[in-house]
């Protein structure tokens, strides 16, 4: 992958490359807090946009990207400990309705204060190639599934998991489950805020509230979801398919990746709970863990 | 204070539409704990429905509630056999999480298919009253304001009446309340939650009307999921009146926003609202505990 | 009428019930006794049908109800008053009887038995329309005994009847239920913590310890014997 620019010449490829990267950085965030800690958020996109915001602005200001990136990733976690710990009031499905009421909140507000375009001005236009682009996407990417990698072997990994499984047995056994799913979400935050920036960094041009749309919301859950959520490997997949899908369809009307992509959604809830990843798994050992089989 | 009374009036027929809006999602909620998020592309598509029907029968959109309903009806059926029904079995959290994903997909498919069928045009249901008003002691009330609210109450005391009135109505209360016992009754338990879903999904049709007769394109799906979430909440599970004053309450609390907030954070005011009843009071301002 | 032929009850990996066979003859009422956990609730809840059994069967004259649908068992004619009662809160008394007499047989001879059951607990015939969930334990109790008997079984299951209930009530009630079983010959079966009582009321008994059936025999030859005067009865 690192030689990947190298090999293939074609700019096609790399824009391709650069959103695989984005969307399995993204996903691999919302995994954190979904996927591992089980809190599902349905409002991701109010902490992608934050990054994409702070990061865009100092940027344009005449920040250098490598310190305009952690910027953003820093004001996503601002943001989060504002209103995204206090949410943690709100258990379960009110969690998820709740982040989603939270998201339009912010995409309301930022349409109305920021209504306009976000142009990109001559000096950042010339700094603009495509494989800086490229490396740093690429360079978050490694380190995103790095981390969730460590995540998964680490006590905190497993700390968090008992809060998705059972989170009133995970309390009785002395488990503060706040304190991890403050934990979940600060980490879940830091990498949206990354992922934020690579999109800033990215898109040349694009209305201010684009990164806070329902979209960047939804399309990382079901990656994370159709790919396997909870693995290291599943978002990455799911990454790679959601991409291929978006451009086998650009020219269509509407989002028939979307569409496609909400049907195996549904198929991986009622059939395939560990995504396309565990498809490996049952093939291996024909055990039915389907969702529906587990006994009361 | 004509200008406040206007506004208030608007409030009054908007939180009417928030009120047929969250019905179906409410019933469905309250008896089997599914939480379909669908909803709102099921309300959009009967909106579909509607501007079909008229366009090529010549109906009246009030008056094509005859047809939209029961076909409604069937689609909620079929989805629920198809989709929902397995899900019945799980413990009560993982029923809840599973139907929330799943009508998650289902709401993705149709406002994206719809999109592809239909296009994101925006679409209306032009009438002979659309725009027409009653001027009372100066205040301008709609026609179509009126209607939807004289509907919604008329659908909602429909339901109370089932409810209350058959056996049916009382044995998908029997459910709602204790679906174990209500099976120790002699009540197939399996099949009012397949009843109740389709009428959850039928109920859509009335609000479907009321969009029809607005302008509207395959985005609404979203909004009124959402507005469906927030009066449900705010109502609280298991009441029926309190659909219809948590829906009032959103309406009115929206249109005074905009007199004092302004039009571009109308939504915000009800949002905001939704998340404190959503930290500090779930089970709603309404109706008994989740 | 009531035949249960060595039954297994698991819920996932932990089995409750080990060969359990017993039977209930038309026109009796059985108790079945043991501490807590014995397993006694998990026999009533096979029994009606929420429980499938993974082995052994079960027969209500003659037909088997083990591979039935709760409902469905319903109408074969076993009714069963839970384990803490589980009324409908929210609804009135009547509602909670109409409920109980939901099944299409019932619903013909609904007048005559709404009679029937306030004939039997007159306290219930003053508040039809006060909601299940404001009464006090011992009327719960009732209306959940007279609920049972709406769908017009021909064996009632009860379940814990005395928890959490005063003595005298509890004393009350089960001379009620006595008196249902002799004039009406309805086949009662009891489930019973209290075992002295229980023993006292029926006309016959088992004792199920850790999902095994130990002990069988009439009411007085149990209260006698000295395994359940030293186990249950806190006596020698």
């Amino acid at each position: 992958m690192i030689i990947a620019p190298l090999l293939v010449r074609s700019e096609y490829l790399l824009n391709l490359l650069i959103l695989v990267c984005l969307y399995a950085t993204l996903s691999h965030s919302w995994n954190i807090l979904g996927g591992y800690c089980g809190q599902i958020s349905l409002g991701h996109a109010t902490f992608f946009g934050a990054g994409a915001l702070t990061f865009r602005y100092l940027w344009l200001g005449g920040v250098s990207y490598y310190l305009a990136l952690p910027a953003g990733a820093l004001a996503s976690l601002i943001l989060a400990s504002a209103i995204g710990f206090p949410s943690f009031k709100m258990k379960g499905h009110y969690f998820s309705i709740g982040t989603l009421a939270l998201a339009m909140i912010a995409l309301i507000t930022v349409q109305n204060l920021l209504p306009g375009v976000s142009f990109i001005t001559e000096a950042c236009l010339k700094e603009y190639s495509l494989l800086t682009i490229y490396y740093l996407a690429f360079g978050v990417g490694v380190l995103t599934v790095v981390a969730v990698y460590a995540l998964s072997r680490s006590k905190l990994g497993l700390a968090l998991v008992s809060v998705r499984e059972d989170e009133d047995a995970a309390e009785a056994i002395g488990i503060n489950t706040f304190k991890y799913k403050v934990v979940a979400m600060s980490i879940s935050t830091v990498i949206a805020g990354f992922a934020g920036g690579i999109f800033a960094f990215y898109c040349g041009t694009y209305y201010h509230y684009a990164p806070f749309e329902l979209g960047w919301s939804f399309d990382p859950l079901l990656i994370a979801f159709i790919g396997g959520a909870g693995t290291v490997v599943g978002p990455v997949v799911g990454a790679v398919v959601f991409v291929l899908l978006k451009e086998l369809f650009a020219a269509s009307l509407g989002q028939v990746n979307v569409l496609i992509f909400g049907i195996v959604f549904i198929i991986t809830v009622l059939f395939l709970p560990k995504g396309l990843v565990g498809i490996a798994g049952i093939i291996r050992k024909p055990k039915k863990t389907s969702a529906v089989a587990q006994e009361r | 204070m004509a200008a406040l009374l206007q506004i208030l009036s608007y409030g009054v027929f908007s939180g009417a539409l928030y009120g047929l809006v969250a019905l179906g999602l409410s019933l469905v909620f309250g008896v089997m704990n599914y939480l379909n998020v669908a909803h709102g592309a099921l309300i959009m598509l009967a909106s579909y429905t509607v501007l079909w029907t008229c366009y090529y029968l010549r109906f009246d959109p009030f008056l094509s509630l005859i047809l939209v309903v029961p076909v409604f009806f069937v689609i909620g059926w079929v989805l629920f056999l198809g989709l929902f029904q397995r899900l019945l079995a799980l413990p009560e959290t993982e029923k809840l999480k599973n139907s929330l994903l799943i009508s998650f997909g289902i709401l993705l498919i149709c406002s994206n298919g719809a999109t592809m069928l239909w296009t994101a045009d925006e679409r209306a249901v032009a009438t002979s009253y659309t725009g027409k008003v009653i001027d009372l002691l100066g205040v301008r009330l709609p026609y179509i304001g009126l209607a939807t609210v004289l509907l919604a109450i008329i659908v909602v005391l429909g339901v109370h009446l089932f409810l209350t009135r058959t056996y049916f109505g009382k044995a998908i209360r029997g459910v709602s309340q204790d679906y174990e016992a209500a099976s120790w009754m002699g009540i197939n338990t399996r099949r009012v939650c397949l009843a109740s879903f389709a009428i959850g999904v039928a109920l859509a049709g009335f609000p479907g009307v009321v969009i029809a007769l607005q302008t509207f394109n395959p985005i609404v799906s979203f909004d009124l999921t959402n507005k469906a979430l927030i009066v449900l909440i705010l109502a609280g599970v298991g009441s029926l009146r309190g659909v219809l004053f948590g829906g009032l309450l959103l309406g009115v609390v929206e249109a005074a926003s905009v007199f004092f907030v302004g039009v571009a954070y109308r939504e915000v005011v009800g949002l905001l609202l939704f998340v404190l009843v959503l930290m500090f009071r779930p089970q709603g301002l309404g109706g008994r505990k989740a | 009428m009531l035949e249960v032929k060595d039954v297994d009850v698991t819920y996932g990996d932990i089995q409750a019930l080990w060969g359990v066979s017993f039977n209930v003859r038309k026109g009796e009422m059985v108790a079945l006794v043991g501490s807590n956990g014995a397993g006694k609730s998990t026999v009533l809840r096979t029994l009606s049908g929420v429980q499938k059994p993974r082995k052994g069967t079960i027969t209500v004259e003659g037909i088997r109800s083990d591979t039935v649908e709760p409902h469905k068992v319903v109408e074969l004619g076993v009714s069963l008053v839970p384990e803490g009662r589980r009324l409908f809160r929210d609804m009135t008394i009547l509602e909670n009887l109409e409920l109980g007499g939901y099944i299409g047989r019932a619903r013909r001879v609904k007048a005559e038995h709404l009679e029937w059951v306030f004939q039997m607990f007159p306290v219930l015939k003053q508040r039809t329309h006060q909601l299940a969930g404001t009464l006090s334990g011992g009327e719960q109790q009732m209306l959940a005994i007279a609920r049972g008997l709406m769908s017009d079984p021909k064996l009632l299951l009860v379940d814990e009847l005395s928890l959490g209930l005063a003595p005298i009530i509890v004393k009350n009630i089960y001379n009620t239920l006595k008196e249902i079983n002799k004039s009406r010959n309805v086949t009662i079966l009891v489930v019973e913590q209290n075992v002295r009582l229980a023993l006292e009321v029926g006309d016959r008994g088992y004792v199920i310890e850790n999902g095994r059936i130990t002990m069988e025999g009439s009411g007085k030859e149990l209260l006698a014997s000295e395994a359940i005067k030293s186990a249950y009865l806190a006596v020698g």
